[in-house]
Formats: C-alpha cells, structure tokens, sequence
C-alpha cells in the first residue's frame, strides 16, 4: 500500500496555503482598484464611453424695423460615412454619388478611408438628406444643422454680411452683431460603443441649445427695394461702375436704407459677379471688393455737396449773409493758380444765395478764405468729419484731411468745393444732417433692438446725439437755402410734386484727374423744413452726362417720390 | 456512521477498484456518492458563465453576427457534451484509465503525437498552431494535455513514488513531464506555464524534499528573467504590465482596469456593463471577470472567488481522504490547475502580474477549454466516490 504520507499532507496544505494567499492577494487587489481607485477610474471609463456631441443653436433673426425677416436659418443637413458600420460599400457609393451629385471616385474613397467619421458633404437641403435617409443604407450619417439663409437673396448684401462655414458672421451686421446673433451650442452627451455609435435607450444628459438673440434693424424693406430698384436702373442706364444710396433719418441717425449696386447674393456670397470679374486681381481680391461697403469704407472727394459745410461754418461765423453780392468770371485767382468755376462763362453778379444755388465755387473759394483755416477745421471737427460715424458696421474708414499747418491758401479754397479732402458718404450725410436739423451730430446705425429668444427680453440699443454742433439758426438758413437749390437752382431736378426738396449736388472728378472718370451724386432731404429722411446718391463713374444736377438728382426725386407717402409711417 | 456507509456502500452490490491496506493486502473497494459540493459548484460556475457570456458578448454578437445569442449557443453546447462528460467519467473507477501499465504511456504519446501533429499541420497549411480541427470539431491539444499530464503524473508518482526520495527521482519526475510542457510551449506559452506549474506542484507534494524546489524556484526565476531579457516583446508586456497608461499595448489593461474601478461596490448590475461594448477586446473569453466585476461590483468578485476559493477546499479534502496516492494526486492536480489559472487570469485582469492569456476557469468563452476541465472534475468526483469516510 502506497500510504499518503504526513509530510506530503503538510505540503498538501502549504500549497493549498498559497493559493490562499494568492487570493486573498487578488481580493485586496480588488478591494484597492474597486473602492479606493474606483472613482478614478470610474470617469475614465466615462471619458471613453461618452461622446460629446453638439447640437446646433439657431441664429438669431434679422428684421428690418417693420418686422420683415432679412436673415433666417434654414436646417440643412451634413452627410457623413461611418466605416465600420458600412455593410455594403457599393451601395453607399452609388447612392451618395447620385443623391448628392459627386464624382464616384471621390466618394469611393472616403468610404474606403478606415476613419471613425469622414464627412462628404454639408450643406445638403432637407429634402436630398431626407431622401438618403429613408433609403436605409447602413454607415451613411446624416446630421441636421442650420444654414444661414436671407430670404431677399441680394438686399442689402453689403449690409447684413453672411456667415461662414461654422455659421459664424463674416462680414456686414452679421459679423459686428455676432455676440448677439450667436446662440449657444448644446450638447448631447451618449453612452456610446467602440465605434462611437450610440446606444440605443441608453440615457443620455441633454444641454438645450439657446438660441441666439433676434435683432431688430432699422432698414426698412421697401425703402431698400425701392432704392435698390432706382439705383440699379440708373447703373443700367448710365453703365455706371457702382451706384450707392444711403437714406437715413437725420434726427437720430436710423438708417432706412443702405444701397451699393450691384448687390451680391447673400445665399451664394463666394459667387463672384461678372462686374467684379475685370480685373487682373486674385479671386480674394475681387471677392472683398464685391463685399465691401463703400459707403462706409471707401473716402472720395465729396466736391460740391461740401459746400453745405463750407457754407455753415460761414454763416455760423457771421462771415457772409444771404444777400451779400459775389462776382463769378468763371474762374478765381488763389496765390499763383487760375481755379476754375465749373460753369466756365462765369456766373457773373450775385448774392451769397444765388452763390448756392448756382453752386459757383469763386463765391465758396471768397467766404472759406473769409472763415480761414483754421475756424474751418473746427467745424470739420463740429461736424464730425474728423471721426468716424461709429456706424454699427465693421470696416468703416475714416476721412483725409489737410494738416492745419499745410493748409494754404489753394488748399483752403478746394477743399471750401470739397476737393482735395477725402471723406466717406457716411461721413458726408452725417454732417450735412447736423447742419440741417438744428446741431445735432447723431450717430447712424441700423441695430435699434434685440430680443432674447426664450425670453423676449429686449434690450434697446442707445446712441450718442452731440447737440447744438450748428445754432438752430444757422440750420435753418441752411435749409432755406439748400431748399432754394432744389426749387430753382443746380439741383431742380431733384423736386417732387407736392413734397418740399432740400438738396445739393455734386460732380466730383476722381483721381488722378483728367482721367474723365466722375462720381456723381446728389444729397437731398425732405420735407425742407423739417427733414425727416436724408439722403444721399453716388454714381461711380457714369458714362455720358455726369453732372450730378442731371444724372443723381433726378434719381433721388424718384426714391423721394416713392417713399415720402409713406415716411408717416417709419 | 463508518458502519453505515459501509453497509450502504455494500448494498449496492458494486465492486470495482483494487485498494492495498496498510498491511499490503488487497481489498475489494466500494465507491459511495460523489462529492455533491463539488458538483453543485461547477454546475453554478458553468451556468454563471453561460450567464456572463451571454451579458458580455450579446452586444458583439448581434453586431458581427445578427445574433445576440451566438457566443452563448456556442459555449452552452459545449457546456451540455462537458456536464455529460464529466458524469460519465465520475461514474468510470478513475483506475479504470491506467488499469494496463502501457496505457498511461499511450496517453502520454497520443498527446505528444496530437500537439506535434498540430504544429506540423498548421505549418503546412499555414493555418492556426494551436487548433486542430476533425471534420466540424475544432479543439485545442493543449487542454488535452492538462489532463493527461495530471492523469500521467498522478499514475507515475503514485507508481515510483519511494523513487521520488532523491533529487534524482525527482529530476527523472520532472523530465517526464518536459517534453508535452516543452512542445505546447514553443506555440502558447502561456498554457505551457500552466503545465509546468502542475508538474511542479504534483511532484512537490509527493516528495519530502523541499530544498530542490526552492532551489529550482530560485534558479527558474533567473532563467526567467534572462528569458525576458533576450526576448524583447516579452519586455515590452512588463512595460506594459507596470505603466498601462502610457504604454501603447496598455489599452487592453487600461480598459480593463477601466471596467474594474467602475464597478464599485456592488456593480452596475448585469448586463449594464459599457466596457463590453467593444471598448474591451476579449471580454467573453480571458477578460471576462472585469465584466463580472463592472456588472456585479466588488461584492460579486468576492463571492466569485469565493466560490474557488470553496471549490479548492473541496479538492484538498479529496485529496487528504483519497483511498490512493494515485487518486490523491489527481486532486491535487486538479488543485494546481485550478488553482494557478484562477490566479493568473484574475491577476492580469487587475494588472497584479503582466499580461498573459489564460482563460477564467468555467466562465471565460472556450469549448475545448470548458470541456476538458469538466472531465477532470469528473476525475475528481470519481476520486470522491472512493474517499475515506472518517471514523
């Protein structure tokens, strides 16, 4: 008999001993990983389980000041492949390149990419995603997303600006309202497998999206069309290289209306119009130009308009009187230069206000010299032209002025017709509605309110008004007289039955000169007496005629005519 | 009581087995009831794994294969041929399988021949090294020879174990054993470690020395450590094994690890588990208990191993109660088996000891595996139904 012996059932229970310790040793090592390093390792693991994924927060609405929508979202939706749930790749080629119009190849070989996600296309409408969807193919991804979409294409492209890819605001309101318009992205946060594909009645945490806040404008629709329509015939009829209209409330800077045609379409801004495709410049190039505003951020030598602002600093110093008598050969001596009258003859005798409505530069080149350069330059300054407007749009330029110190006689006189010194149009309207409406230097701008979503919180946005620029005096010898150009000086065509028209026009050469190349443009208000709406014509570089008195003023008449039934209601 | 049992034990009329007593002479064996413990708890142990399979692969399962339930078909069947198996051999006198003296040797060959025939075939075919596939079934050699070299060892210690005295004995022991440990090594080390902790053990407890295997331990660890030395890829598994976050072969561990810490006290409950939806490679089969651990927490673990931890008492007094050395040893194999798989598998899941891959006795995924085991419970319980009943 083969007895199991002492000393091996002594070793029996050292080996049963050790494996003892052996889990006891794995029990304590449990105890430390489960309860001690469990919360560690707990949000690790959730680290890797959970995706985040965003949901889209809705832009914030534009509407002009009647509540008409300008900018809107529209839910388009981003296709993308998911390797490792595609079953059937054929089939998810075929089906993309027809839905979505793409090259097989291209689509072939995303699908074939070993990625976690690869994106084929975004900004795909509902309908063709919607269409993806229901064809049920394994590995193709659809999300929803929203796309910046401006129902009136082309209205006041230059204004509103678009969003960019991540729909962020590029350019115009959208760009200088972002923090506004911009909502906040919610997210979803899902337990997900291996594949980050979600798990199905697996809860999920939700942060709602908030939108962005809605932002009331100013513009107003019909004034933009109707001065859209006007501006766009006379480019047309003239061939004009850009026409610009800018109609704004002189008594606290609302702008109604913000006009620089050609307009580009705001749904497609990268397609780059034909009228912007001349030149030898890069595709950037061209592309800025057609999106700039050049109301704002191009300066041009503003010509005879100035001398709304030639004039009231005269005036306002007691340098001249209506009736004071001018002498006009056509031309004026200043130091060594022969300094024309752009009506050659001459305008022989007149007074101070026959001066105006003649537009005769001798008479403006005597009463600046009168005023003298340096009480001229502070009533630049008094009427802002040495500041920008602080218009609520991104880009604006500020003015070219003569250092008091270079300013001689010759400076003194051209600038006193507006040459010589560049300022925006903005600029330009700005000052002449101080001049105008009693003294008040107001700040233009579109964003009057906006409106909290969920809310309906509204906060109203404030803007500076300078008072008492100009004595209420002054202001109305200006309209009197602006009102006499329109009724029988160089600016009759700007009259409008039944409405009381004050105006200026203004032929500007540009430079370099004798290039034949002009802006004209006509700034007219109404009614006379108490302006209500201001406004302001520039055509760039009419062909034939190019007197502002002939090809602006008539346009402004038509805006007038169009709108000033209705200005009771803005 | 001792009366009783034998009065029982003799009603049923069975006599098989040949047992020497203590005088040298030969007496009539009468087998009683198995060891009902052991059996309740490897038939828990299975259903739990069928259970915990189905939890861990499901997700896997629908997604590869439209079906939630495939790992857990696979496996069950392969539980149902193994429960069968082992009822069968538990009924079989375990003396039966080296009642001819040339038998043992022609397990012994047999295995050799199957492992060697596994790598010349996969050589050639280019196909796995460790399967080997007649017809439909497919199974691993190398759980065959777990068995055989606890049967084999058992037979031959029991045999010559006064030649087991010297060093010499021991070494001609041990050399008996090397050639199946040497040949399942060159393609899974990891099972080859496995058998060579069974040898070990087997030959330990049979002699009375108990310097040489200190001695070897000592030397074993040296060979070891040049071994892990030379052969880099091994180095880079202990990188791995002592910073899992920053080594790139650590995401398993990490994973794993991940799994564990989330389960906290007392788990997410089954089949809640997140780790198992494909974030963690292996999770039906070696990496199985960090799924048991998320799902059921730390009190679940415990009781898990626990549950061996009874499963191993209950072999040690098979062991201590057999009527032979020879049945003794085929507990005590099973005892080294159990024992070391549990422990290497548990620890690599908790980064206690580096990876290496070694199956979850009972529960992780794996038919030959499952099957095999289950026959040699059914060596244990046969052993069982021959033990001596205390007095």
């Amino acid at each position: 008999m083969i007895e199991i012996y002492v000393f091996q059932k002594r070793k029996y229970w050292f080996v049963f001993g050790c494996f003892t310790v052996f889990l006891l040793v794995l029990v304590g090592r449990l105890i430390k990983l489960m309860v001690f390093d469990s919360e560690e390792l707990s949000k690790n693991a959730l680290n890797v389980e959970q995706r985040e994924r965003s949901i889209k927060a809705a832009r914030g609405i534009i509407y002009d000041r009647n509540g008409i929508v300008l900018a809107d979202n529209q839910p388009v939706c981003t296709i993308s492949v998911i390797y490792n749930q595609i079953t059937d790749p054929e089939k998810v080629i075929q089906l993309l390149s027809e839905k979505l119009d793409l090259e097989e190849s291209e689509i072939r070989k995303k699908v074939e990419k070993v990625s976690s996600r690869e994106k084929i296309k975004s900004n795909v409408s509902k309908e063709t995603a919607d269409e993806i969807r229901e064809a049920g193919v394994a590995g193709i991804k659809v999300d929803e997303d929203y796309k910046r979409y401006y129902p009136f294409g082309n209205l006041a492209s230059r204004v509103l600006g678009f969003t960019g890819a991540d729909n962020q605001g590029v350019l115009g309101l959208e760009s200088r309202y972002e923090s506004v318009l911009k909502g906040t992205d919610g997210t979803i946060l899902t337990l997900t497998d291996f594949r980050g594909v979600e798990i199905e009645m697996a809860a999920e945490e939700r942060i709602e999206p908030i939108s962005g806040n809605d932002l009331y404008i100013s513009l107003d629709y019909n004034l933009q069309c109707f001065a859209q329509q006007a501006a766009e015939k006379v480019r047309k009829e003239k061939n004009a290289k850009e026409v610009s209209v800018i109609l704004m409330s002189p008594k606290n800077g609302e702008i109604y209306a913000m006009v620089n045609v050609p307009e580009y379409n705001l749904n497609e801004p990268y397609e780059l119009l034909e009228d912007y495709d001349t030149s030898e410049e890069s595709q950037n190039d061209k592309l800025n130009n057609m999106w700039r505003n050049p109301v704002i951020s191009d300066s041009y030598e503003p010509g005879s308009t100035f001398k709304i602002i030639t004039a009231t600093a005269a005036l306002e110093e007691g340098k001249v009187k209506l009736d004071d008598t001018f002498s006009c050969p056509g031309f004026k001596i200043v130091e060594d230069r022969k300094i024309r009258c752009h009506k050659t003859q001459g305008h022989g005798a007149e007074t101070f206000k026959e001066g105006v409505m003649n537009s005769c530069n001798p008479v403006f080149m005597e009463i600046g010299a009168r005023v003298g350069a340096k009480t001229m330059l502070q009533y630049y300054h008094k009427l802002g032209l040495y500041e920008k407007t602080g218009v609520d749009l991104p880009g604006e330029a500020n003015s070219i002025m003569h250092k008091l110190e270079k300013i001689g006689a010759v400076e003194l006189a051209t600038m006193s017709f507006g040459q010589s010194i560049q300022i925006t149009p903005l600029q330009l309207l700005r000052a002449v509605s101080a001049a105008i409406n009693g003294g008040n230097l107001v700040t233009p701008h579109f964003a009057i309110k906006s409106q909290d979503a969920h809310t309906e919180e509204v906060t109203t946005y404030q803007y500076e008004t300078e008072e008492g620029r100009v004595s209420l005096q002054t202001s109305q010898t200006m309209r009197e007289l602006l009102e006499a150009v329109v009724a029988e000086g160089t600016g009759k065509k700007g009259q409008v039955e039944g409405y009381r028209i004050g105006g200026k026009t203004a032929t500007s050469e540009k430079l370099p000169r004798r290039s034949g190349k002009y802006i004209s443009s006509f700034l007219g208000f109404a009614p006379a007496d108490d302006p209500a709406i201001i406004g302001l014509i520039l055509i760039d570089e009419p062909e034939g005629v190019y007197y502002g008195g002939t090809v602006a003023a008539p346009v402004m008449a038509e805006i007038f005519q169009n709108i000033l039934p209705y200005l009771d209601n803005l | 009581m001792a009366v009783k049992a034998k009065t029982q034990v003799r009603s049923s009329g069975k006599t098989t087995g040949i047992r020497k007593d203590n005088q040298g002479k030969t007496k009539k064996m009468r087998p009683h009831t198995m060891d009902y413990s052991i059996v309740f708890l490897v038939l828990f142990l299975v259903g739990f794994g069928l259970v915990m399979i189905y939890s861990t692969s499901s997700y896997k399962g629908s997604l590869y294969y439209n079906d939630a339930a495939y790992w857990l078909k696979k496996q069950a069947v392969f539980a149902v041929i193994g429960i069968i198996a082992m009822f069968f051999v538990a009924r079989i006198d375990y003396h039966a399988w080296v009642s001819k003296k040339w038998l043992p040797w022609v397990y012994y060959i047999g295995t050799l021949v199957l492992l060697g025939f596994t790598l010349i075939f996969a050589a050639v075919t280019h196909g796995s090294k460790r399967w080997i596939s007649i017809g439909p079934i497919r199974f691993q050699p190398s759980e065959i020879a777990k068995v055989v070299i606890i049967v084999f060892l058992a037979w031959y210690i029991s045999k010559y174990v006064r030649k087991l005295r010297n060093v010499k004995g021991i070494g001609i022991a041990f050399l008996l054993a090397l050639p199946i440990i040497c040949v399942v090594a060159i393609e899974n080390l990891s099972t080859s470690i496995i058998l060579l902790a069974i040898s070990v053990i087997m030959i330990f407890v049979s002699t009375d020395k108990w310097w040489p295997f200190f001695l070897v331990g000592g030397v074993g660890a040296a060979i070891m450590a040049l071994f892990l030395v030379t052969q880099s890829y091994r180095m880079d598994r202990i990188y791995t094994w002592l910073n899992p976050a920053e080594s790139e072969n650590g995401l398993q561990t990490m994973q794993g690890l991940y799994a564990i810490g989330s389960g906290g006290l007392f788990g997410k409950g089954l089949g809640q588990s997140m780790q198992k939806m494909g974030f963690l490679p292996e999770t039906h089969n070696d990496m199985i208990f960090s799924i048991i651990c998320e799902e059921l927490g730390l009190f679940g673990a415990i009781c898990i191993i626990g549950l061996y931890f009874v499963l191993l008492w209950r072999f040690m007094v098979v062991a201590i109660n057999a009527t032979d050395l020879y049945g003794s040893m085929i507990a005590v194999g099973a005892i080294a088996h159990l024992g070391i798989q549990v422990f290497i598998n548990i620890g690599v899941v908790t980064n206690t000891i580096p990876n290496t891959g070694i199956p979850l006795p009972f529960i992780s995924y794996g038919g030959t595996s499952l099957c095999f085991l289950l026959i040699e419970m059914g060596l244990v319980l046969s052993v069982s139904r021959f033990m001596r009943v205390k007095d």
